[in-house]
């Protein structure tokens, strides 16, 4: 649990009264918060999309329908992410979804990454959970109220999600030769990625300073303590020294997050007015 | 009570409770190797659109359960109304003797 010098116990109270609200961001807060709410949202968007992929072709048809509704989740998630954005200024969901170009976006290189097998998605949901669910919890307790009170609308889902993704990653990677074989391929593959979610901006400083959320590097080592000792758990073994893939942050994309955009955004920019 | 032809993976009969208090009602059934992976399949198959506190899965293999030609065994041949409690009264009679801790 990450802890953050905010609340604690008896300070509680005191620190409620003390929580900031939009109004009272200055610009260079306001500009920190913005540039966390759009990693976020975009993260969201781009995996709900992409996990969406597998609806109709599922190993089988319960893992369909749960997969389905957990990418109807993350959609959730990102259009209140979106909204809060819209709120402080931004352009409306609708916009930042459907018209934005590639480099605009701030999603990591985790979720741009391709379907793949079952186990590539299924390690992919497991890692980027784990860490929707530490940042989450930290923002909690974080001093922005407004960006609090979403992180505690969405914890019900994500610990479905978190649960999911460790019953899963335990099943599969203890259970036959081959999915053990494929998850420790996908694990491999996407480790560095994964430390990717965490890559540090401009921000970071003064989200930390500001109390809003600890710096990427402390929800980083949070996460791998929780996700390491799964990976055990079920066999797998993590890359020793992988190196974190940078530059979603910063706009810069692997080629399959643009095939993603055209993929999801078709529809919209053939009429951008029309009424759905 | 198992289908031979059934090729799938075991099957778990589902039960919801929509809020805690209330009981469980069957909700319909699912198939999923194990128990754990059942549940939390079910979270999603029947749970998603409904309102739900908690949730059971029980492998239908162990739910006994009596034939549908046995049916007539639940029947009443005779008059059994002496079970029903429509004679009893209790609550005019206490307000008769003014009993307040019965009412």
């Amino acid at each position: 649990m990450i802890e953050t010098q905010t609340t604690k116990g008896t300070q509680e109270t005191t620190d409620m009264a003390q929580k900031t609200t939009q109004q009272t961001l200055s610009p260079q807060i306001k500009s920190a918060v913005i540039d966390l709410l759009y990693r976020l949202a975009d993260d969201n968007l781009a995996l709900g999309h992409r996990n969406s992929e597998w609806t109709g072709l599922a190993p089988i048809i319960e893992a369909d329908i749960a997969f389905s509704s957990m990418a109807q989740d993350k959609m959730g998630h990102a259009l209140t992410f979106y909204k809060l954005l819209e709120s402080l200024g931004e352009p409306a969901p609708d916009a930042q979804a459907f018209l934005r170009l590639a480099d605009a976006f701030h999603c990591c290189s985790l979720v741009c990454l391709e379907r793949g097998d079952w186990a590539l998605s299924i390690v992919r949901h497991f890692f980027f959970d784990e860490a929707m669910a530490v940042r989450c919890q930290a923002l909690m307790t974080g001093r922005y109220a407004p960006l609090a009170e979403v992180a505690a609308k969405l914890r019900g889902e994500l610990k479905y999600h978190v649960m999911h993704g460790r019953l899963n990653v335990t099943k599969l990677g203890r259970g036959t030769e081959e999915s053990h074989a494929r998850m420790q391929t996908a694990v491999d593959r996407l480790f560095p990625h994964a430390l990717g979610m965490f890559e540090p901006t401009e921000a970071d400083q003064t989200i930390a300073n500001a109390e809003i959320q600890p710096r990427e590097a402390d929800l980083c080592k949070a996460w791998r303590d929780r996700v390491e000792p799964i990976l055990h758990e079920a066999g797998l073994s993590v890359p020793a020294q992988a190196q974190p893939v940078y530059g979603g942050r910063a706009g810069k994309h692997p080629a399959t997050f643009a095939r993603l955009l055209e993929d999801m955004q078709e529809v919209y920019r053939l009429d951008p007015a029309a009424k759905w | 009570m198992a289908d031979t032809n059934d090729t799938q993976w075991p099957v778990f009969e589902v039960f919801h409770q929509q809020a805690r208090g209330e009981p469980h009602v069957h909700v319909g059934s699912i198939h999923a190797p194990d128990g754990e992976t059942a549940l939390m399949l079910a979270k999603e198959q029947y749970g998603r659109r409904q309102a739900c506190v908690h949730m059971w899965v029980v492998p239908t293999d162990a739910i006994l359960a009596t034939d549908y030609e046995d049916a007539d065994i639940f029947e009443h041949g005779t008059d059994k109304s002496y079970r029903e409690a429509f004679g009893y009264q209790t609550t005019k009679r206490a307000r008769e003797i003014g009993d307040e801790d019965e009412l």
